[in-house]
């Protein structure tokens, strides 16, 4: 169990290393979302106008969901593991992982972790940068049982990204291009979990179907929570739905990956 | 080399990108949906929004879906022309395979810009032309054919100044190697279009309204159907489009010029 978790530290360690080396992208990537932030401030505060709140919520707890939503995504949500994976099956490069005492999922997980490590930080550099000129628009709310029902939210969010990413990777065993199938996914992905708009200024009964669906745990479960915009009864639900959506998106990712494994030809030494 | 010439090249290219398109049928129709959803998301943000609103800043519901609309065209329009070809000018160049442009029967910066076309965009500019057409039925407007032209000639000028922005941002690969994903700043900085100019205050508006032509570009076009021509908004567009034009065609004729290929 030690020396397996040891395996795991090591390709963390080594992937933290690799994404060092991207810190200016990462932090280029940071600042340039500081720049959607000004477009969601601007539309929000125009939508605001007049207006104390809207779906029962006021600007500043817009505003505030938006910029969690932003530090979220730095921190959870995946990037180009999707294609990262792609690659390696394209390449033949994932054969050397088909010889090796490692579990591939696990292993790209750590990477995974260690890059949202360097991309979270840097994008606290960039809203340290923005703070402020938005501090007096931001507002959280005080209950500790938001902290520790929050916490695991979004990592049970990682997991459902990651878990989602590998999937779209996995397709590579099928088709040659994945591209257009990423591109849909990311648009569904960002609609349905809540980083166009809050998901609860949908109809309610779209709000309601929405929360089956495991884009609702990608982005906005976790978020809703810690801006204010869920209560207790509902967090806690929403825990349970989420855990079933992680453990069924592994299941899935199991089975493509054992179903993948039986199509791959590994040519070449 | 007259403008026939650049014609037959242009034609060329052009009947080369749709036999292209035509060998990989449901890839041109997987990315024919990927921007028909993309589209999409922008189009429910403004439901969504006005589901609980009467008004963004002065903008009724369809007098906002005409200026997302006409800003959907205009991107369509890019990504249809220019965006591949431009977008590979920055690789090209790190690469060294710019090379082959300048071998070619024109002047690089035609051939650079024409080579290829997505036909998967253009088929969704005319979804975004349908947006443009139902809001103004929705506005009970009845524009005549002279607004209709003055509004394509107002497009016209607003994707001179798209296409001189992405080219202005990917000439910076002649001086900074490096630069990967640059081209994405030409994203960052049109995401401002869909916005009404009426929303902007203070330093945003001086930003985004004035010196960078991000607003400008999709509101003077809309608010010409909506109001009526307006000749200072017009000149205030056509001028940004020769200033803006100008200014990169200088920049990438400098970039050229310290252009020393790649090793082989």
């Amino acid at each position: 169990m030690i020396s397996s978790l040891t395996k795991y530290c090591h390709a963390f360690l080594v992937g933290l290393q690799g994404n060092i080396v991207y810190r200016w992208n990462f932090a280029f990537r940071g600042f340039s979302s500081l720049f959607h932030l000004i477009v969601v401030f601007t539309l929000w505060g125009a939508a605001y106008a007049g207006k104390s709140s809207i779906g029962g919520f006021d600007l500043g707890q817009t505003l505030t969901y938006f910029v969690l939503l932003l530090v979220l995504q730095f921190f959870i949500g995946a990037f180009n593991e999707d294609y990262q994976i792609s690659e390696e099956i394209r390449n033949g490069l994932i054969n050397q992982f088909l010889l090796k005492p490692i579990n591939y999922f696990l292993y790209r997980f750590s990477i995974f972790l260690a890059a949202r490590l360097v991309s979270g930080l840097l994008v606290l550099v960039a809203v340290a940068v923005a703070l402020p000129f938005i501090y007096h628009h931001l507002t959280l709310p005080t209950d500790a049982w938001r902290l520790w029902l929050g916490l695991p939210a979004v990592a049970l969010s990682a997991v459902i990204q990651f878990s989602i990413a590998f999937c779209f990777g996995l397709l590579t065993f099928w088709f040659l291009e994945i591209q257009s199938f990423v591109i849909l996914s990311y648009a569904i992905e960002t609609l349905l979990g809540g980083q166009v708009f809050p998901l609860d200024l949908m109809p309610a009964s779209i709000f309601r179907i929405s929360q089956f669906l495991p884009y609702y745990y990608q982005m906005y479960f976790p978020a809703a929570i810690f801006t204010g915009r869920i209560d207790r009864t509902q967090a806690i639900e929403g825990i349970g739905i989420q855990l079933f959506w992680a453990a069924a998106l592994l299941g899935i990712a199991h089975l493509l990956w054992r179903r993948g494994l039986r199509r791959h030809t590994a040519v070449g030494g | 080399m007259g403008f026939l010439h650049y014609l037959r090249i242009w034609l060329a290219c052009a009947r080369y990108s749709i036999v292209r398109t035509m060998m990989f049928r449901f890839d041109f129709l997987m990315w024919s949906l990927v921007e028909f959803f993309w589209m999409s998301v922008n189009l429910l943000l403004v439901a969504v929004i006005y589901e609980h609103t009467d008004s963004i800043a002065g903008w009724n519901k369809y007098q906002m879906l005409l200026l997302v609309g006409t800003a959907m065209i205009l991107q369509r329009l890019m990504m249809g022309f220019f965006w591949s070809n431009l977008f590979e000018l920055g690789r090209n160049i790190r690469s060294g395979q710019f090379d082959f442009f300048l071998a070619q029967p024109g002047h690089p910066l035609f051939m650079i810009s024409t080579r290829k076309i997505d036909p998967d965009s253009l088929i969704n500019s005319i979804v975004a032309i349908a947006v443009v057409v139902y809001a103004v039925r929705q506005l009970g407007l009845h524009p005549g054919a002279v607004d209709i032209a003055l509004y394509v000639a107002l497009l016209a000028c607003a994707i001179v100044v798209h296409y001189a922005t992405v080219l202005l941002v990917v000439s910076a690969t002649f001086w900074l190697i490096g630069s990967q994903g640059i081209e994405g700043t030409y994203f960052t900085i049109f995401e401002f279009s869909r916005l009404p100019r009426e929303a902007f205050r203070g330093v945003t508006s001086v930003l985004f309204v004035y010196a960078l032509p991000a607003v400008v570009v999709s509101n003077v076009p809309a608010q010409t159907l909506i109001h009526g021509f307006q000749p200072l908004h017009a000149l205030w567009l056509l001028g940004l489009a020769v200033a803006w034009l100008t200014v990169a065609i200088f920049v990438f004729n400098r970039g050229l010029r310290r252009y020393s290929s790649a090793s082989s």
